[in-house]
């Protein structure tokens, strides 16, 4: 399959984003946390990696669980494998385990006699950034945390762009009354105060990540619609779209294949800000119990459990930490991407 | 001449009016007192209050929030502040705090009927309202139409005082009877066929009646009448000098304090700041945090604040998991038995709560002889639990761990309300795994978890009871509540033995009859592994500035927090302090001067069993 001819207008503007070093690089770094949040098992995980037991060697990481009594240990339930760690390397068998950096997954509370979570940050514990207050790992909670966040902004943002940048170039491109009678109506509906529909769904049913994206993009499709509109309009009276038309080309083949290619630029610089919008909305809705249920490890939900235990700082400033750096990133993609195109710098105007 | 007859012009009108009984025909017939009763008054049990309390100074204590009303019912009024107000309804008896046995309150005298259905009552010749109107019999019939009228917006007492109680029979201004809609032993006729007197001159009932008197004072019986109030901000009680009770046996060096005052902090940690720096007297210390982490520090090193942990034995409230028995899965009694052992509430206790909780092991505790003491609540077992899942088929495992059966998942969904019990059922919830079980957890709005649980819509109900003074199993327990939405039979329970026990318990009138059925359902209850029972917290704790002084013992074996409540609702523990005005000055100075008093952290466990 021959691979798509870049344009050089398109060359040109990723070029002129590849020169924006700090747009460029946090790119570059978010795609990478992306791409190893997708692996966050193997790097944060009560499964072991490797353990070699009696010759045998299992990878437990991913599949089906091992009961404590393949190891010899006097439990049916899933293995310990810090346990078993222990209990390996004091019998110098030869026998080891290999774990992940973090050895604890989101779930698990690491609660013993006589010690209170929250834990602050302990090397010797192997929480490294200390305890919630349940005992659980803040660092694998952040992790799981942004893997979560990340993919339902993803998520989020393709189905709040399907459907908003299909009805903006609807709008743009029928105008008259389809258009009046839709703009009306999508005033009407971004009044419905999102926050208060959330809060009376959430009081009667737990949402899950598929049903609190479905009600986020029946309340959020409509920003989009304004934008694609106008650049439609824009684009509807150009000569290759008279052209098209003239040859005998389809509306549907027109948005798509003629006026959409060419109102690319304006999505793309809108995406950036849609996710961190995203992040921040899940996170706030969690903050306030009304996001994803418990125990999902959730960034919102540590901020919450934070502040109010704010002398166990390391919860806080955790999350803070981890919020801050992603929506810099997030930011500075945003802007290089909107000076990159920027059709100041490429249009020309006849 | 004329000194006099003006005396008796005035003297008069009062008298007519005095003399004129107002007595409804909708609740309340004129009788003959029958002869033959059997009066009590019981005025010979041990008094609970300290003869050192000295009258005088102001308590200082906060709320989350200002009331939204004054009025005891209506629109909004159950909130934090009621028992403000309606701790200054003294009502008719009181059950004594230690003994619990009845004593007297507004009433002087009672007699029980021999229907089980009647109390007679004499007032107290000295009972008052607070405007000076002597409490006569009349004002108990006021009061029952009073509840019963729709102008209060009140659905649930109009019901109650429809339902529950029939009438009022006036014998003369002060002797009068309570007659119950139903047939009560005598001891749940003074708690539940009770009227409180409202004063008729007082409220005029109409439609605007809620709005009329959202923000008056009514008169009251009390020791106590709001003097101020401060929107938004306080509200300030003064203690009545000359109030009617002051010198009665169970009332005696009670409500010392002069003025208590209510301030308004939005946020416990300002408070605690507040507390800190002895803007308030005393702290309530319930959650551990509290008082293992935040109570610390050279106020308390060097004795200016002290901490009391104070054990009742009251009646604890049922916290519990009710396992649905319509949901097909725990149709199977093995299943849950193996959810029994499963449940690993030892270490929720040990860990998340800090030890200081104590396992609840049945569903009545604090009851006194209607505690099955016998009943031991399930321990965390794994053998157990995993002996019971294989009987019930569910063997297998899954790839997560999770067992089996026929291509289904082991899972029940927890139904709960409270957003601060997440930390209890993720314990929970990871121990369970262990035994092969997926609890998901169903967070809701609180009043959506219960309508959840009252549909009958939930596998397994998180929550709780409030207790009562009689132990209550007719509305959780018996098999007519059971299969039908809006009742609180939370396991949808419907045991022939079980229904023929509570049965007769209902209708048992001796005190000896109702324990030991009581204890016999206890069992039966156990026996059906549907009720998991959670924790009991049969303790109170306070931190206090050393000028706050308390009787000893501090409390009663009926009392609760007395920070949280300087006045409580029908209860005779309340108003046990005093404030030593003479200790403040000294503690003022010291804290000035670097004088130390002795650190002091009590550990009261006198009615601990």
């Amino acid at each position: 399959m021959e691979l798509p001819r870049l344009d050089p207008l398109t060359l040109k503007k990723f070029q002129r984003f590849r020169s924006i070093r700090r747009g460029w690089w946090s790119a570059i770094g978010l795609a990478v946390l992306i791409g190893l949040s997708l692996f966050a098992e193997v790097f944060v995980n009560s499964r072991a990696l490797v353990v070699r037991y009696r010759g045998h060697w299992y990878f437990p990481t991913y599949g089906a669980f091992i009961p404590g009594r393949t190891f010899g240990l006097g439990y049916d339930y899933e293995t310990n494998y810090r346990k078993l760690q222990e209990k390996l390397e004091a019998e110098h068998d030869g026998d080891f385990v290999i774990l992940p950096l973090d050895p604890w997954n989101p779930y698990e509370n690491d609660l013993r006699d006589g010690v209170y979570p929250p834990t602050p940050p302990s090397w010797k514990d192997r929480h490294y950034l200390g305890t919630d207050t349940s005992g659980r790992d803040v660092l694998a909670r952040v992790v799981y945390g942004f893997r979560i966040a990340i993919l339902f902004s993803l998520i989020l943002l393709l189905c709040n762009y399907v459907v908003g940048v299909s009805v903006g170039c609807a709008m743009g491109y029928w105008g008259g009354a389809f258009d009046l009678i839709l703009q009306r109506l999508i005033e009407v509906w971004s009044n419905v105060p999102f926050l208060y529909v959330i809060i009376i769904v959430a009081s009667v049913m737990v949402p899950n990540f598929m049903t609190l994206i479905l009600i986020m993009v029946f309340f959020g499709w409509m920003s989009m619609t304004w934008y694609m509109r106008t650049v439609t309009y824009k684009q509807k009276t150009r000569e290759y779209v008279l052209a098209a038309r003239a040859l005998g080309a389809t509306d549907a083949a027109i948005i798509f294949r003629h006026i959409l290619p060419n109102t690319i630029s304006v999505i793309v610089t809108f995406i950036p800000f849609s996710i961190s919008g995203g992040i921040v909305a899940l996170t706030s809705l969690d903050y306030l119990g009304f996001g994803l249920p418990p125990p999902t490890p959730s960034w919102g939900e540590l901020l919450a459990q934070g502040t109010s235990h704010l002398d166990s700082v390391w919860i806080a400033s955790s999350v803070i930490v981890a919020m801050i750096v992603l929506l810099t990133m997030v930011t500075f993609v945003g802007e290089a991407i909107r000076e990159a195109f920027d059709p100041r710098r490429h249009a020309v105007y006849e | 001449m004329t000194s006099l007859l003006l005396a008796l012009f005035v003297l008069l009108p009062a008298r007519a009016r005095a003399a004129e009984i107002y007595c409804p025909a909708s609740v309340c017939e004129r009788g003959v007192l029958p002869k033959g009763l059997r009066w009590r008054a019981n005025d010979a049990d041990p008094t609970w209050a300290d003869p050192r309390a000295q009258k005088g100074g102001t308590l200082h204590v906060y709320d989350l929030s200002f009331p939204l009303t004054l009025r005891f019912v209506g629109p909004d009024s159950n909130d934090d502040f009621r028992p403000y107000v309606l701790g200054n309804h003294v009502p008719l008896t009181y059950f004594h705090p230690n003994t619990r046995r009845p004593i007297p309150g507004l009433a002087e005298k009672w007699a029980f009927g021999a229907d089980h259905k009647t109390v007679y009552f004499k007032l107290n010749p000295k009972a008052a309202w607070s405007d000076g109107h002597p409490v006569t019999s009349s004002d108990f019939a006021y009061g029952l139409e009073f509840m019963r009228s729709k102008f209060i917006v009140d659905p649930w007492y109009n019901d109650y005082y429809t339902k529950e109680v029939s009438k009022v029979v006036i014998y003369d201004e002060r002797t009068f009877a309570i007659v119950s809609a139903k047939k009560r032993t005598d001891r749940d006729l003074l708690y539940d066929a009770e009227i409180d007197p409202q004063p008729r001159w007082f409220y005029t009932l109409g439609p605007t009646w809620a709005q009329d008197y959202q923000w008056k004072t009514a008169p009251n019986t009390g020791p106590y009448q709001i003097t101020t109030i401060d929107m938004g901000r306080r509200i300030v009680l003064t203690r009545k000098k000359d109030w009617w009770g002051r010198d009665l046996r169970y009332f005696k060096n009670r409500y010392n304090v002069d003025r208590i005052e209510v301030s308004v902090i939005r946020d416990q940690q300002i408070a605690w700041q507040y507390f800190m720096r002895g803007k308030l007297d005393g702290f309530p210390l319930e959650l551990p945090s509290f008082w293992h982490d935040k109570a610390k520090g050279p106020e308390f090193d060097k004795g200016y604040i002290k901490k009391l942990w104070f054990y009742e034995d009251r009646p604890l409230p049922e916290y519990g998991m009710w396992l649905n028995m319509d949901y097909p899965l725990f149709k199977d009694k093995n299943v849950r038995l193996g959810f029994q052992y499963a449940m690993n509430i030892d270490k929720v206790l040990k860990t998340v709560l800090h030890g200081d909780v104590e396992r609840l092991n049945s569903n009545t505790e604090g009851y006194g002889p209607a505690t099955n003491k016998t009943i031991k609540a399930r321990p965390f077992d794994l053998a157990l639990a995993g002996k019971y899942l294989d009987k019930a088929g569910w063997s297998k495992f899954g790839p997560d761990g999770i067992r089996v059966k026929d291509g289904r998942r082991l899972t029940a969904v927890v139904t709960y309300g409270n957003p601060a019990h997440t930390e209890r059922l993720v314990v929970l919830k990871q121990e369970a795994k262990k035994a092969g079980i997926d609890l998901q957890l169903q967070l809701l709005d609180d009043a959506a978890a219960f309508k959840t649980m009252l549909e009958k819509k939930h596998e397994i109900a998180y929550s709780g009871w409030a207790p009562q003074e009689e132990p209550q199993y007719w509305g959780q327990y018996a098999g007519v509540n059971a299969h039908k939405t809006q009742t609180n039979n939370f396991c949808n329970i419907d045991d022939p033995v079980l229904n023929k026990l509570i049965h007769r318990f209902r209708g048992a009138y001796t005190d000896a009859t109702k324990d030991a059925l009581a204890r016999d359902i206890q069992k039966r209850i156990w026996e059906s592994a549907c009720y998991i029972p959670t924790w009991k917290q049969a303790y109170f704790r306070i931190a206090y500035w050393r000028w706050l002084k308390w009787p000893t013992p501090p409390g009663t074996r009926m009392s609760d927090d007395p920070i949280s409540y300087p006045l409580a609702e029908g209860e005779a523990w309340d108003g046990l302090y005093w404030i030593d005005e003479k200790a403040k000055a000294e503690t003022e100075a010291a804290m000035r001067s670097g004088r130390t008093f002795p650190k002091s952290t009590v550990i009261d466990k006198v009615y601990k069993e």
